[in-house]
């Protein structure tokens, strides 16, 4: 099944600033929708929103035709979420395998899908296709940020969700790691819905099927070649947008 | 030298939930409240003595009363979104005058009653079998409520988003280890004392963490040095002629500069 996500009229506001004002949007899967804004855009709360993170002061998040407004519980069996590095504390000293596996155990364990080793091979699975095997079994706290984004990666994959919501997923890999990574996530919208927040839209240009600009709601949504417009774009970022080889960027100090 | 097993018993059970209590308190970063909760324990074990004779119920039956709804204080703060540091300061004010108001009425009004200064150092060389009894199933509860959870409290404290999303109840686990803390901290103070607690409830995860490679070996090093420091520190305090919990805390700090000398993990 692929995955399916409906906003009806939702508005969010947080500690009375509105966030995001009434948008409506449909998104419906497979394939690569990219979601993209300067520095607190609303990109974050957009898709916390749509996990049920978030309350929206109005309207309705449905996913795969599930009312999930307000219930990450119903959203989360839908959803494979990849937090911003930022949100994500790595003190306490479980290995990379503990935390994909204990993740995976827990989303079964009303269930009891597998046997102990078959979480395991999963796992190891999962961290695989992250190349993420040489660092499994070394404690989280001990890895690079980059590292421990594939780490996060495999943990949002290794379920095989149908929805795929990754916020910055690769905003501390190194280059050729980037590339890696982001075909692996254009792979993965083969078959799924993957929504995707980045402050970079260049790398995942060629691979979205749907760009959508925020700031402080829905500022342009469409295919790339019409949003990826320096002119469009200049009215959303204001005149921090480069064009550097018919490649669009964005200088917002945290792009890489 | 005569060793008696109630020693023992209640400075294992407690050595047992401290250590079990300690890898949720590092993994869900609640130093603050572990830091705090001490101040709010000697009040509500010293309110329990006047408490009792007023209802006739234990003392530490009321002190448990009191205590638990007084620990929920800071977290109702702090979910309103008062800073940590506001709500501790708040706590520790308010509990650490309203005890020693308290305690002056007691040593006026209630003399002989009960030695007050054992909730202060500890006192586990006093113990009957009816407090090693109590101290055992205190700490039973706390190992109940931590040890078969500790995955959970793990990942919440790693992300609370991807937590909450795999399907856990994020406030009825913060209300499981707050609960777990505050029934430590209350119905411990009389083994461990008040003044060694927060060490009790932070140092097992910190040697922990510096001799581990995994979280499960965090949870079980946690655990065995807590139990180890407690054992060994009954004798060294039966042979020394010193307070155990004394001897309990240098023992644990003992095995943190251990753990910092080798460098960390590896
Ligand atoms: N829990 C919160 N309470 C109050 N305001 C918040 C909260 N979280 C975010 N905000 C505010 O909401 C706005 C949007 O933040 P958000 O994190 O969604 O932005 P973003 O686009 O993801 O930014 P970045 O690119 O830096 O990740 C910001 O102004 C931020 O200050
Ligand atoms: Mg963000």
């Amino acid at each position: 099944m692929t995955g399916e996500i409906e906003l009806r009229e939702v508005e969010v506001k947080l500690q009375e600033e509105v966030i995001i004002p009434r948008v409506s949007l449909k998104l419906e899967g497979p394939g690569l929708v990219t979601v993209i804004g300067p520095n607190g855009s609303g990109k974050t709360t957009l898709l916390r929103t749509i996990m049920g993170l978030i309350k929206p002061v109005h309207g309705w998040v449905l996913v795969n035709g599930e009312d999930v407004t307000g219930n990450p519980e119903a959203a989360g069996k839908h959803i494979g979420y990849v937090p911003q590095l930022s949100a994500f504390n790595k003190g306490f000293p479980i290995t990379a395998r503990e935390l994909v596996e204990s993740s995976l155990s827990l989303r079964l364990k009303p269930l009891r899908l597998r046997t102990p080793s078959e979480i395991r091979e999963a796992a190891i699975r999962a961290l695989g296709a992250v190349g993420a095997l040489d660092y499994a079994d070394k404690p989280i706290s001990s890895l690079s940020g980059g590292q421990l984004q594939r780490v996060l990666i495999a943990r949002a994959l290794v379920w095989d969700p149908p929805i795929l919501l990754l916020d910055e997923p690769v905003s501390a890999i190194d280059p050729a790691g980037k590339m890696e990574m982001v075909e692996l996530i254009a792979k993965l919208s083969r078959e799924k819905l993957v929504l995707v927040a980045s402050h970079d839209p260049g790398i995942y240009a060629r691979d979205s099927k749907l760009i959508v600009v925020v700031n402080r709601g829905i500022r342009l949504a469409g295919p790339p070649s019409e949003v990826l417009d320096p002119r469009k774009l200049a009215e959303v970022y204001g005149d921090s947008v480069m064009l550097v080889e018919k490649c669009v960027h964005l200088v917002d100090g945290h792009a890489a | 030298m005569l060793l008696d097993p109630r020693w023992f018993i209640v400075v294992g059970a407690a050595a047992l939930a401290y250590g079990s209590l300690s890898p949720v308190v590092a993994a869900r970063r609640l130093q603050f409240l572990a830091a705090s909760l001490p101040h709010g324990a000697l009040l509500a074990t010293v309110l329990g003595i006047p408490l009792s004779s007023a209802t006739g119920l234990p003392p530490s039956l009321c002190a448990l009363t009191v205590g638990i709804p007084l620990t929920y204080m800071v977290i109702i703060l702090v979910r309103r979104g008062v800073p940590e540091e506001t709500a501790t300061s708040v706590f520790v004010s308010f509990t650490a005058s309203a005890s020693i108001a308290v305690i002056y009425l007691v040593l006026t009004r209630y003399p002989s009653e009960t030695s007050l200064w054992s909730y202060i150092i500890g006192d586990p060389l006093l113990v009957t079998w009816r407090d090693t009894a109590y101290a055992a199933a205190v700490s039973a509860v706390v190992v109940a409520m931590t040890l078969p959870f500790m995955r959970e409290h793990v990942l919440l404290g790693l992300d609370r988003d991807s937590a909450r999303l795999t399907g856990l109840r994020a406030s009825l686990y913060d209300y499981m280890a707050y609960t777990a803390l505050a029934l430590a901290a209350i119905g411990l103070i009389r083994v461990v004392g008040f003044v060694l607690e927060h060490v009790l409830i932070l140092l097992p995860a910190a040697v922990a963490i510096n001799f581990s490679k995994s979280g499960a070996e965090t949870v079980y090093n946690s655990v065995a040095s807590a139990v180890a420091a407690g054992t060994a520190g009954v004798l060294l305090a039966v042979v020394l002629g010193q307070n155990p919990s004394a001897m309990v805390g240098f023992l644990l700090l003992a095995f943190y500069l251990t753990g910092l000398v080798r460098g960390g993990t590896g």
